[in-house]
């Protein structure tokens, strides 16, 4: 008697492996990564000192131009994949319109974003 | 207030407006669809018992999970657009920034720590739940570390927040 396996090796199930691995491994990132950055602009400064002096000084260095890149392109890819799931669990009828306003909402954010770094680190000095 | 500053509330009030709605269609959605957890006392008190009703308490950490992914998202969309007014103008940009060091922002901005630190302890949790393969009771106990966690850390955070304020 053959049991019945799961698909596990179609295009699909492929997709769907990669999308929670990546969900999970972003996730984990993402932990060192925004409770850092938390940690940086309200424990070791306060919220009040973060203007515009504390970004010169930042993003003078490669290093924090790269954490916050790597970050928003983290969140940005957890969040994407996350909310893909929240849509499929709760809009049956407008799927594809929330999928559209999800990848616009990410795409913006993610342009503005890394638009924000380039001119930081090239022209911003 | 200034005209910029007046702009930056609205687009909170309206971050705060989205949580609160996504919060509504969870909980419907909840009631509705996965068998019926309504949010009462009798709830409450169940999930109060340790280890008394395990499966409701982590449908709850799964729903809290949510909310809180959608917020974090929601205000990262706000967050990415206020930071950019930095190359657009500096002075535009502090301008904007004096609402982070307000009382009322420092309040919301605890409750964007608290949110951060669930989601993240939650979502450690969840990850150890598939990699050490862990049953139904140990994941629960893994949630009441989450939330011990949760409130230690949150509680921490919240005097470097708030501190200024009393100072």
């Amino acid at each position: 008697m053959t049991a019945v396996l799961p698909d596990t090796d179609s295009g699909a199930a492929r997709r769907r492996r990669a999308a929670y691995v990546t969900l999970r491994v972003s996730g984990l990132l993402l932990t060192v990564l925004v409770l850092g950055h938390f940690a940086i602009t309200h424990v070791t400064t306060d919220v009040a000192d973060t203007d515009s002096r504390f970004i010169d000084e930042r993003w003078a260095s490669a290093l924090w131009i790269g954490w916050d890149g790597l970050m928003l392109a983290a969140t940005l890819l957890h969040a994407v994949l996350g909310l893909w799931a929240v849509i499929a669990d709760y809009s049956p009828g407008r799927r594809r319109a929330w999928r559209g306003v999800l990848l616009t909402a990410a795409g913006l954010v993610f342009a503005c974003g890394m638009a924000l770094l380039v001119v930081a680190a090239t022209g911003g000095r | 207030m200034t005209l910029p500053q007046f702009l930056f509330f609205c687009a909170f009030a309206v971050v705060a407006l989205v949580i609160i709605a996504f919060g509504v269609v969870v909980v419907r959605t909840a009631r509705l669809d996965d068998g019926g957890p309504f949010v009462s006392r009798a709830l409450v008190a169940r999930l109060a018992r340790p280890g008394r009703d395990r499966a409701e308490l982590q449908r709850w950490a799964f729903y809290l999970h949510r909310v809180s992914g959608v917020g974090l998202f929601v205000f990262l969309c706000l967050h990415v657009g206020d930071v950019s007014l930095y190359v657009i103008s500096k002075d535009l940009y502090d301008e904007v920034h004096h609402v982070y060091g307000s009382v009322p922002m420092r309040i919301a901005e605890v409750g964007l720590l608290f949110g951060l630190l669930f989601h993240t302890f939650n979502g450690l949790r969840l990850v150890a739940v598939d990699v050490a393969d862990l049953g139904l009771a140990a994941s629960t106990r893994a949630l009441y570390g989450v939330l011990a966690a949760t409130v230690a850390c949150g509680l921490a955070g919240s005097v470097f927040i708030l501190g200024p304020v009393f100072a």
